[in-house]
């Protein structure tokens, strides 16, 4: 009897996933533990594992397929076993066959074409690699390998440009320079040479339209962050305030975390973790920001679940900071890093993902003046952290410059109005401005 | 060819005649009242009680085959049964005048010689050394199966310890005597004298005979029976082995102390060999026992014995064995026997008469046997039936217990994985003073080494004057010399290996250093000299045995692919396999003589294959060989026999040292190409780099391969990610080189590192040519360079004079060539 491989339910609230790739074929023989494929839910990627040794009998979705959790995806047994009784009857591709023609074609297609071209135009491995490394596009690139390959030599010599700057000169009709200033040596936007203007046309003339492009599905975690953007500006009246906070205590205290011995253990106390602490003890005060605005009611939540906006190859994600009310900082900066590192790396458990109260988004780092962070509804607010920037303060007759962090909050104006709003950023401000005061209180 | 024996002209051309004296057929005589004096009457039952348990035991085995169950159990036995029913009287009358350090060897057909020859054993041994020999087996892995606290006596208990273990053998299971890697065919218990028993017809013959030598030679007590069928005499290296047994030197030679290695060739002449008729078919002796005539002046002792009366083969191997231990060996019996039942199971018996059978039937040696004591009165009908009634119900627990996978568990696959090499260290077999005829110092040799420069360029990096260099063949000298001086079992021998000083010089010197039991010339029987060694170290001694030439691999096929490689792992570890086979690789001596076997040995699972390209290896990795226990090819190039070392600075150590088993060596470094290089091609490989540097400013890193197996892929992967270029180049033809397997594992351990696939560089794949052409037929510097161009990275300029394009490939594999 061949064992059924259930599409495993990862976290309460995931209703399906998307089959991003199967490592194993059918007909292949696989033990017990082994990798079957890699699905994606909303938030995370998984792998799925054999649960009994045998020979991979049937896959019965194809890569990219949306699959119902807890339904059967393949099946494992002894050679011959029948097991069209296990297949779903939703099933969306007929027994696997377009993997195994694809992989019949991309198998015979080579052969054929260099027996018919004589010529053949491939990259070696170790070109590949560097080309990656490098940002050298190959498709430009003449082989100078055996047979017109493209071998290492030819993308080491080759001409570095940014993806970005290569759809600027193409767009703009500028030229690329020979060397850039990029990393490198990597001819970056800025180092476009502008063409005589007279030139433009012939330039552009001679240039593809429109150029590269590429189309990538909206799927997983950019379909959800879409929809959920789209719904929270479509259903809540959100607005943003805009103020700065003086931000001598917190770089001050930032700097003695650093340079404390390593046993005290505040060394990764990150500025973000300040600003988390601040936020979640300014919060306290503000009950009715960390709520939730259901329409037809508002819950005030007892207990701050901190959301924070985290940047990952996958895009963005929100993981929560349960119970960060109950925490030290020390515990909070913690408890922040393994969650973010779990949403980089793709590791992130779908229920931490969830349940937040009110979030934190922090574009600082990449020098962001102001910006109006949209709500994470049904939240009723969101604190935008921006850049530290120095700002002119009178003191008396003089001029000091004062570095000063940006906070853009925005607060969904159903459930909240803009005089508390107001007030919570004062008091923001005032525990970033004595943060050791803060910490003490 | 040694000096003191000289050919005379007038002698050899004498007229005269040869005579040959009668051999005698049949000619025991039964007389009851001498037989119970001789053994008594207990020791005639308990020969009756052996060959009934014999005859339960496969009636056993044949009901599982053919039927699917014995005495109501049902079990599915997949593997293999050749039963020797019809042939217990052979048996058991062999085993009778044996003692433990008496060693049988057999064939796939000796379920039966185990059984007799471990009851015998049992019924001799007294019950504190067989209840140590049980314990200590395994640790008692198979002794627990079976002690349950039921036995009579530690005898009876030992019986089922053989029973079951023998079966559990058969079966596959951990408990097995082999610990089921053995099998039907392979069983053997040595510490009752049952050694390996050999799936290849004829294959116990020549390691019967080297360790028969093994007991010579280190004056171990005991004969060594060689138990082979009728249709093995139709297998050359049978004849090899009886050759090396027979070979006038150790009488001649020899220390007088010697004589002959005390082997019994025992022909079970059961008169088919699978279906083959060997009287009046397939061969034409009509009594296998005419053999003996043709081997030497006292024929071998050979005599035909009738094999279905147990008491005419014990009286004549006990006076075999008595002609063995006076050093008049190797002697071989004629045992007529008959087997009642097929080949195998298989066996639908087309190709003899049910009248035929029937005959055999009438004469069936176990009722014969048993009627033969009732009516002597040495026991009643009753005691009979009462011996049957234990035996059968021995048999049923035996089959019981090795059937209940709780007790019996099958053998572990992986544990195959540990017994396939030993990995041991061992400096000598045995304490005793190694004897050697002057002291090594003393040797000419080693005193005009002394003078030789151990690194090939002077101070200034001048190169020495070739008679003045320390060369490879001085680093094989020096390797042999140590181990002879420390392991007193070191044997060495081959052809040419004595007087001549090996057919490559190797060996001068070590003629004047040891006497003629260690070092000596065989006949001209490559299967022999690979098969004896093989007797002469699983018996437990070093042995270092050569062929002169690779091509004469094919000579040694059975010897090499199945025997040497395959006891360690068959015998779970049981039996070492301390033994190098060095084996030269020819050129200018055309198809015959210029062939790199690497592949083949490289394909077998079991061996170990070196090929020294330095003089610095040389010595150290066969160094690193003759401590070890395992079987090693030892490759060596005649190109590089006359090199100095070019490459370790200080020279070649003097003293001793191992080179690390299973690492590359990397000769010179660089960035731009990675070069390995198997054997003499290293030298070819040196000119690339020079040229590849002073032409196209690349440099090349090249790695000298020295292992093929163990390999340690370490260094390769390590230079291929740096240079992303990899040419891989051996002497061998390039059609399944050993070099292809090497770059296949490259192409999967640096993917992503490569710039592009490796590539292999070989000889070509024909026979190769006369001396004049072989530029044209080995790889040269010059093909390694083409084959970049073409192949990994377009030369500026270059100019190719040989064709390494994709189209060349398939061309070259459309033909065959």
């Amino acid at each position: 009897m061949a064992t059924e491989i259930l599409l495993p339910r990862q976290g309460q609230s995931v209703e399906s996933c998307i089959i991003i790739e199967w490592k194993v074929n059918e007909g292949d023989v696989v033990t017990e533990g082994q990798t079957l494929c890699e699905v994606e839910t909303d938030k995370a990627t998984f792998e799925v594992e054999a649960t009994a040794s045998g020979t991979v009998l049937g896959i019965f979705y194809p890569a990219d397929s949306d699959v119902e959790v807890l339904k059967v995806i393949a099946a494992i047994g002894e050679p011959g076993e029948d097991v069209s009784a296990l297949r779903p009857a939703d099933e969306e591709a007929p027994v696997a066959a377009v993997p195994v023609v694809v992989e019949e074609q991309v198998k015979t297609a080579p052969v054929v074409a260099t027996a018919e071209a004589g010529k053949t135009t491939g990259i070696s491995p170790r070109a590949k690699t560097l080309a990656v490394q490098k940002g050298v596009d190959t498709s430009t690139l003449a082989g100078t390998g055996p047979n017109g390959r493209v071998i290492e030599r030819d993308v080491s010599t080759a001409q570095a440009v940014t993806p970005t700057a290569q759809a600027k000169a193409a767009a703009e009709g500028l030229a690329i320079p020979s060397a850039g200033t990029g990393m490198g040596g990597r001819v970056i936007s800025a180092d476009l040479v502008s063409v005589a203007p007279e030139a433009i046309g012939a330039a552009v003339a001679l240039l593809d339209f429109p150029g590269n492009a590429t189309e990538i599905p909206v799927k997983g975690v950019r379909k959800v962050v879409a929809g959920r953007m789209l719904a929270s500006l479509q259903n809540t009246a959100q607005l943003t305030l805009n103020t700065s906070a003086d931000a001598r205590s917190v770089l001050g205290y930032r700097s003695k975390c650093k340079a404390a011995p390593e046993e005290a253990g505040v060394g990764g106390i990150s500025i973000n973790d300040v600003v988390l602490y601040a936020t979640v003890k300014t919060l306290a005060e503000f009950p009715e920001l960390n709520a939730h605005y259901l329409g037809s009611k508002i819950v005030n939540f007892g207990n701050i679940h901190l959301g924070f906006a985290v940047d990952t190859p996958r895009g963005l994600m929100v993981p929560v900071i349960r119970y960060a009310n109950l925490m030290t900082l020390k515990q909070l900066s913690a408890e922040t890093k393994r969650l973010a590192m779990a949403c980089i790396e793709g590791m992130i458990e779908p229920d931490a993902l969830s349940g937040g109260t009110f979030t934190v988004t922090n574009l600082g780092a990449a020098g962001i003046e102001s910006f109006t962070p949209v709500l994470n509804a049904p939240e009723v607010g969101i604190l935008g952290v921006c850049a530290i920037q120095p700002k002119p303060v009178m003191n008396g007759a003089e001029i000091e410059f004062i570095p000063h962090m940006g906070l853009s909050f925005t607060f969904d104006h159903c459930a909240a109005d803009g005089a508390p709003a107001a007030r919570f950023l004062v008091s923001l401000k005032t525990k970033l401005a004595a943060f050791e005061l803060t910490l003490a209180g | 060819m040694p000096k003191t024996q000289v050919i005379c002209p007038k002698e050899s051309r004498k007229a005269g005649e040869i005579t040959f004296k009668p051999i005698p057929i049949n000619q025991y005589k039964s007389d009851y009242k001498k037989e119970e004096k001789k053994y008594g009457t207990a020791r005639l039952v308990k020969m009756y009680y052996d060959m009934l348990v014999i005859r339960e035991f496969e009636t056993m085995l044949n009901q599982i085959k053919v039927q699917g169950s014995y005495q109501g159990m049902e079990y599915n036995h997949p593997g293999p049964a050749h039963l020797s029913i019809g042939q217990e009287a052979a048996a058991v009358g062999q085993s009778v005048h044996l003692d433990t350090d008496d060693y049988i060897f057999g064939s796939h057909r000796s379920h039966g010689e185990i059984m007799a020859k471990c009851l015998s054993a049992i019924s001799k041994l007294d019950d504190g050394k067989l209840t140590t020999i049980m314990e200590e087996f395994f640790d008692g892995a198979t002794l627990n199966a079976v002690k349950d606290g039921s036995h009579e006596n530690v005898k009876d208990l030992a019986e089922d310890f053989i029973l079951y273990g023998t079966l559990a053998e058969i079966f596959a299971r951990d408990t097995g005597i082999n610990r089921g890697l053995g099998g039907s065919m392979h069983a053997f218990f040595i510490p009752f004298g049952s050694m390996p028993n050999n799936a290849l017809v004829g294959g116990s013959a020549d390691i019967s005979v080297g360790s028969a030598m093994n007991k010579l030679i280190n004056r171990k007590p005991g004969i060594v029976i060689a138990n082979i069928g009728d249709a093995s005499m139709g297998c050359g290296p049978v004849f090899e082995g009886i050759w090396m047994a027979a070979m006038d030197q150790y009488v001649e030679l020899w220390d007088k102390e010697f004589g002959h290695p005390p082997v019994l060739i025992n022909i079970m002449n059961n008169q088919y060999g699978m279906g083959g008729q060997t009287v009046g078919e397939t061969m034409s002796y009509k009594f296998a026992a005419r053999i003996g005539a043709g081997i030497n002046s006292n024929q071998m002792h050979a005599e035909r014995v009738d094999g279905y009366n147990p008491l005419a083969v014990a009286d004549a191997t006990e006076r075999q064995k008595k002609i063995l231990l006076d050093g008049q060996g190797p002697a071989l019996l004629d045992v007529i026997t008959y087997r009642m039942s097929g080949h195998s199971p298989s066996d639908a018996s087309s190709y003899r008469s049910k009248e035929e059978m029937e005959l055999w039937e009438e004469a069936d040696c176990v009722r014969a046997f048993g009627e033969y004591l009732i009516s002597n009165g040495a026991i009643t009908e009753a005691d009979a039936e009462a011996m049957k009634t234990k035996i059968t119900s021995k048999v049923i627990k035996a089959m019981k217990l090795a059937t209940d996978e709780s007790v019996s568990p099958y053998s572990d696959i992986n544990l195959i994985e540990t017994v396939m090499y030993s990995n041991g260290k061992v400096e000598k077999f045995d304490d005793r003073e190694p004897e050697l005829l002057e002291k090594l110092e003393d040797n000419a040799r080693v005193k005009k080494l002394k003078r030789k420069q151990r690194y090939a360029y002077d101070a200034d990096g001048k190169p020495y004057k070739a008679n003045q260099l320390y060369t490879f063949r001085d680093g094989i000298f020096e390797a042999m010399a140590h181990r002879f001086t420390t392991d007193p079992t070191m044997i060495a021998y081959g052809e040419e290996n004595r007087d001549w000083g090996g057919a490559f010089a190797c060996y001068n010197g070590l003629t004047e250093l040891l006497p003629y039991h260690r070092l000596f010339n065989s006949p001209i029987s490559e299967g022999a000299i690979v098969g004896t060694a093989c007797g002469y170290a699983l018996s437990g001694g070093r042995v270092c045995v050569e062929l002169m030439y690779c091509d004469f691999m094919g000579r040694a096929g059975d010897e090499i692919f199945n025997q040497i490689s395959k006891w360690q792992s068959m015998s779970a570890g049981i039996l070492k396999m301390p033994l190098v086979l060095r084996v030269s690789i020819g050129n200018k001596y055309g198809a015959q003589h210029s062939q790199d076997w690497t592949a083949m040995v490289n394909h077998i699972p079991g061996l170990k294959v070196y090929y020294p390209a330095t003089t610095n290896d040389a010595k150290g990795m066969l160094n690193l060989a003759l401590a070890g226990t395992d079987p090693v090819i030892f490759l060596e190039s005649q190109k590089t026999y006359g090199v100095g070392e070019l490459f370790e600075k200080g020279g070649v150590p003097e003293g001793y040292f191992e080179t690390e088993e299973g690492e590359p060596a990397v000769r010179t470094q660089g960035k731009d190409l990675t070069l390995v290089t198997l054997g003499p091609v290293l030298y070819s490989g040196m000119k690339v780099v020079d040229e590849m540097k002073e032409k196209y400013g690349m440099d090349v890193e090249l790695i000298d391969l020295r292992f093929v197996n163990p390999l340690n892929y370490d260094k390769i992967v390590e230079s291929v990610k740096k240079t992303g270029r990899i040419v891989l180049a051996s002497d061998a033809v390039e059609r399944g080189s050993a070099m292809h397997n090497i770059a296949a594992n490259i192409t999967n351990l640096c993917f992503d590192y490569l710039d592009a696939p490796p590539v292999v560089i070989g000889a070509k794949n024909w026979i190769s040519p006369a001396a004049e052409m072989e530029t044209d037929y080995f790889p040269q510097a010059s093909w390694i360079i083409d084959a970049v161009h073409e192949r990994i990275v377009p030369l500026p300029g270059h100019v190719v004079e040989h064709n390494y394009t994709n189209g060349e490939i398939q061309r070259i594999a459309r033909l065959g060539v």
